[in-house]
């Protein structure tokens, strides 16, 4: 989680991940005048449609403030769709695959809960495609 | 001495209104203003900004009053969302300016944070000098 020093920009780095299942990842705010969440696409979080694979449980690491961090243990195989809740509307969102994606799309219209937000277009055009996060294994902020 | 009573009573009639204002030079600010960091999870201290207050009623614009590690006001800060900025049904009319005299101005995009989420401006009315930003610089 970083951000510059006007806080004109903010991101995940990396912003595309893959790891096998059972790995853990680690969010560390490094961001020394901003505060973030790393929070999964999941109805159970303030309604918002379902990005992780289905039967996988969803997280939110809350906010962090700067040095701060939050973990979580990945089982599931599939691709899981995350975000910053103060900065989604930023483009602040990543994306982790566990093993295999799998073939179901990442999203349907019957995961979507009825009446929630659907996501920001800048939120959408930030996300690393499925095949360069497998193909390069990391995909870092350009 | 009736006529000094009346005379003194007439001056402290008038200065009522600047007795009433909040004082806001330095830290804590009077009023209706709470610290920032204890409204939403934000670091206390701002690389950038400073110390921050706001009256919560008046979020997200503000404005808000920025300090340096020494209480004192460097700055009042107003935050725009860009989409009310694109609205041509939204204004922002009679925002306070309690903070005195303006050196300069700044303007400029923020992505956002807890308690003004979305993409917004920030309009920076700097009561010091250039050179004095320093004062909430980062270590």
């Amino acid at each position: 989680m970083q951000g510059n020093a006007d806080g004109s920009h903010v991101w995940f780095d990396p912003l595309g991940l893959r790891i096998e299942p059972g790995q853990t990842i680690r969010w560390i705010n490094l961001d020394p005048g901003n505060s973030h969440t790393a929070t999964a696409y999941h109805p159970k979080n303030f309604e918002r449609p379902l990005r992780i694979p289905e039967g996988a449980k969803p997280w939110n690491s809350d906010y962090l403030l700067p040095n701060e961090s939050f973990a979580v243990t990945l089982t599931v195989e599939g691709v899981y769709d995350f975000y910053c809740v103060p900065h989604e509307h930023a483009g602040m969102v990543g994306r982790i695959i566990v093993g295999q994606p799998g073939t179901s799309p990442i999203i349907s219209s019957s995961s979507q809960p009825a009446g929630s937000e659907p996501l920001p277009e800048s939120a959408l055009r930030a996300f690393p495609p499925v095949e360069e996060i497998m193909r390069r294994g990391i995909v870092r902020p350009a | 001495m009736r006529t000094v009573v009346a005379a003194f009573a007439l001056v402290a009639a008038f200065s009522l209104p600047a007795l009433a204002a909040d004082q806001v030079e330095k830290a804590p600010p009077t009023g209706a203003y709470k610290k920032v960091s204890e409204l939403v999870k934000l670091p206390d201290f701002l690389p950038g900004l400073g110390q921050l207050y706001v009256d919560p009623k008046t979020l997200p614009a503000g404005p808000f009053l920025a300090y340096d590690r020494e209480g004192r006001l460097v700055s009042t800060v107003y935050m725009l969302p860009v989409e009310d900025l694109s609205n041509k049904d939204k204004r922002f009319d009679d925002l306070a300016a309690p903070g005195g005299k303006v050196d300069h101005v700044d303007v400029y995009f923020n992505a956002g944070h807890p308690g003004v989420e979305k993409p917004h401006a920030h309009v920076v009315l700097w009561h010091v000098p250039k050179a004095d930003e320093q004062r909430v610089a980062a270590k």
